[in-house]
């Protein structure tokens, strides 16, 4: 009983990697074309992107919000720092380049904050504002014109041909991996082991407690979103990069399916609960799901019914069980074991 | 006993009746409608001044009526969601489900049994589309009452499904073809107001009286302001949830119906800027995402505004993006202007007299109970 619950995980961890094993093989089964390399680079590579995104999203769902700004700012980062770099024909270096689009972002992310924590207003709002106007102002002020891959600053396109490990005829695995399988170490660490990451879950679980137990909400929460933007500003240059071309009116509107696909890793949207490995788990599963449906003969007109029906399973299942649980007696086992 | 029981349980009851009635009616009168009336006069007065040729154009007049009706029933729809203390994000879905049904349907009679044929079903085909958005709705309905999923989560997740739906249905084409019924009404004006805008109106004047003069309409707000003490008072949270969703629905397949209206064809990704603009409208328009308080005027007031503001930036020659820089900023202000005033209002040592009552029944309840009454 408590390897099964271990094994299953805080956030229902385990259980997602059986369903993303079972659709795996399943996908084997249907098709040989399934267990091959090109199959998996491609996974990893079309993850990328959402699950930095996804990172940001759950951490503004552990402290209790929903952030829909963040490709916004994605965007308008990514895009002023590589429009910038080559009207000026001058290439800041790939770090340069993360480093511009990361202030940028954590600027916006500051908006956010501060609109926030100050006034105490709903996130859900506060970030719709906040993306219509980052948006109208990247459109309007700052440039709508489509670059192109000749156009892009050179350390840019180089990064874009930058693979790992590449198999001629059977795909590539993209550099881009490292910096992003970094970034979800330092996440996981931040909220294990840091005392800003543990206060997040404090503050989702309860403002109330949190501010008696002295953690400053108002700091921690503009801290937050600054981090958050910063996070949407690297996830949008990495889609700069594997894309290999900017476009203002990119990533706008994919908000939905990220957080769904965070829900899918078991985070709370009341806030206090969710987990990086969760959250990875869930990125995978939707891109398994988009990349290779066609793969098993179903027409890839399926993908976003299928991704919506597994969402709604998904959470339904946490539904009932949460009634369940409350109908049986309160066991303090269970409680410290969630704890 | 039990006397004793049902008298303190109706006596509790008429106070809660109460305190929610003056809440109520203070939101009525300050934030949303007496607010949004204000807004409209002078964003209408503003554009009118900056640009009387174009904008006071009976042709830009007729646009900003014909252009509301879509937007207004689904921001209709995304209220109704919200007063419950609820969301509604599938409700562009069921829209583009309703027009896709009713599109799809006409065709394949059309097709089969020849157009006159087709025409005289219309009425029938109509009916199945706003069929399919109450199912969709109550598809919503179930999962949120029923199996007990957020209703954020629940729409998110049929939003997704609604919308795959759609785009296996059509196979990601948009299909053309309406019943001439509907683009008539699309065309139609009545001594110089479009018919479309009339069909809002109606819609608009029937949810009001619902939600405001029955006792659905009642619960429904009640389940919003304090779900406990709605199960108190013997309010059935499901049935009441189910009633929302499939009435949000119902009016999502109004929508759809009015974008087949308006352009005689239906695709699965029409209007997908229109779920973050109804959150934003409905918001405006004095409703509390927390649920409990909204106003139908206050709503369509909102989406006026936003239409005039819209057809205002065209005339000034200011492009869809600056639009969208207006909208987040008078959203955001309208939100810190809000929160500053009830802050100042908490702060203030005299409590504002609308207040009083809600007060007053709170502290004698408590003298109650420490006399031991």
């Amino acid at each position: 009983m408590d390897i099964l619950r271990r094994l299953r995980g805080a956030n229902n961890e385990g259980v997602l990697a059986a369903v993303i094993i079972v659709v795996a093989i399943a996908m084997a089964l249907a098709s040989p074309a399934f267990f091959t390399p090109s199959t998996f680079f491609g996974l990893v590579r079309s993850s990328l992107v959402p699950l930095i995104f996804a990172l940001g999203v759950l951490l503004v769902m552990i402290s209790g919000g929903i952030d829909v700004s963040f490709p916004a700012i994605a965007i308008f980062a990514a895009y002023t720092t590589v429009q910038w770099s080559s009207q000026a024909s001058f290439d800041p270096t790939l770090v340069g380049i993360f480093a511009i689009a990361i202030v940028i972002g954590a600027l916006w992310g500051l908006v956010n904050g501060v609109v926030i924590a100050r006034f105490r207003l709903p996130t859900l709002i506060v970030t719709l504002g906040t993306q219509g106007i980052i948006k109208g102002i990247l459109l309007t002020y700052i440039g709508s014109a489509y670059i192109s891959a000749a156009k892009l600053p050179p350390s840019i396109s180089d990064a874009g041909d930058a693979h790992l490990v590449d198999i001629p005829g059977a795909g590539y695995l993209h550099g881009m991996l490292i910096p992003v399988v970094i970034v979800v170490v330092a996440v996981w660490w931040m909220l294990k082991h840091t005392t800003f990451g543990r206060s997040i879950f404090a503050i989702g679980g309860d403002i109330e407690a949190a501010r008696r137990v002295g953690i400053k909400v108002v700091r921690t929460q503009i801290l937050l979103y600054v981090l958050v933007g910063a996070l949407a500003a690297f996830g949008g240059v990495i889609s700069v990069i594997l894309g290999k071309n900017a476009n203002p009116q990119s990533l706008v509107g994919t908000e939905l399916d990220i957080i769904a696909a965070v829900v899918l890793g078991g985070a709370s949207i009341f806030g206090g609960r969710g987990s990086v490995f969760g959250t990875v788990l869930g990125v995978v599963l939707v891109q398994l799901i988009n990349n290779n449906l066609v793969l098993i003969g179903i027409p890839s007109t399926w993908q976003r019914a299928a991704v919506g029906a597994l969402l709604i399973i998904g959470v339904s299942i946490q539904a009932l069980a949460a009634l369940r649980d409350r109908r049986k007696p309160v066991l303090l086992e269970e409680e410290v074991s969630r704890a | 006993m039990s006397d004793l029981g049902s008298n303190g349980l109706r006596t509790a009851n008429s106070r809660l009746d109460g305190a929610v009635r003056s809440v109520i009616d203070r939101v009525h009168l300050q934030r949303g409608a007496g607010r949004m009336v204000i807004l409209l006069v002078v964003t209408f007065l503003l554009f009118a001044a900056l640009n009387p040729r174009v904008f006071l154009n009976p042709v830009n007049l007729q646009n900003i009526m014909v252009g509301a009706p879509e937007i207004g029933l689904i921001s209709l729809a995304m209220m109704i969601a919200m007063l419950t203390g609820g969301i509604d994000l599938s409700v562009v879905a069921i829209a583009n489900m309703a027009a896709i049904t009713v599109s799809s349907l006409y065709t394949l009679v059309a097709a089969t049994s020849g157009p006159e044929t087709a025409e005289a079903m219309s009425g029938l085909i109509i009916l199945a589309g706003i069929a399919m958005g109450a199912l969709l709705g109550a598809v919503n309905g179930v999962l949120v009452s029923v199996v007990g999923v957020t209703p954020i989560l629940t729409t998110l997740g049929t939003m997704q499904l609604f919308n795959g739906l759609a785009l296996v249905w059509t196979g990601g084409v948009t299909i053309s073809g309406a019943p001439t019924v509907l683009t008539t009404i699309g065309k139609t004006t009545l001594i110089g107001i479009p018919v479309l805008f009339l069909v809002l109106i109606v819609a608009a004047i029937v949810l009001a009286l619902v939600i405001d003069r029955t006792p659905i309409g009642r619960k429904v707000q009640l389940q919003g302001a304090n779900p406990a003490a709605a199960r108190y008072s013997g309010i059935s949270a499901r049935s009441t949830l189910m009633l929302t969703y499939t009435v949000s629905g119902l009016l999502g397949a109004l929508a759809g119906l009015v974008f087949l209206a308006r352009n005689p064809s239906a695709s699965a990704d029409y209007g997908s800027s229109y779920v973050l603009l109804a959150i934003v409208i409905a918001v405006l328009g004095g409703t509390n995402p927390n649920g409990g308080f909204a106003t139908v005027l206050g709503v369509v007031l909102a989406t006026l505004t936003l239409q005039v503001v819209s057809s205002g930036f065209t005339a000034m020659r200011l492009s869809a993006y600056e639009y969208a820089i207006a909208q987040g900023v008078l959203l955001i202000a309208v939100m810190v202007f809000d929160q500053i005033n009830f802050r100042r209002r908490r702060r203030s040592p005299l409590p504002a007299p609308p207040a009083s009552s809600e007060t007053v029944a709170i502290a004698t309840e408590r003298r109650r109970k420490d006399t031991g009454e």
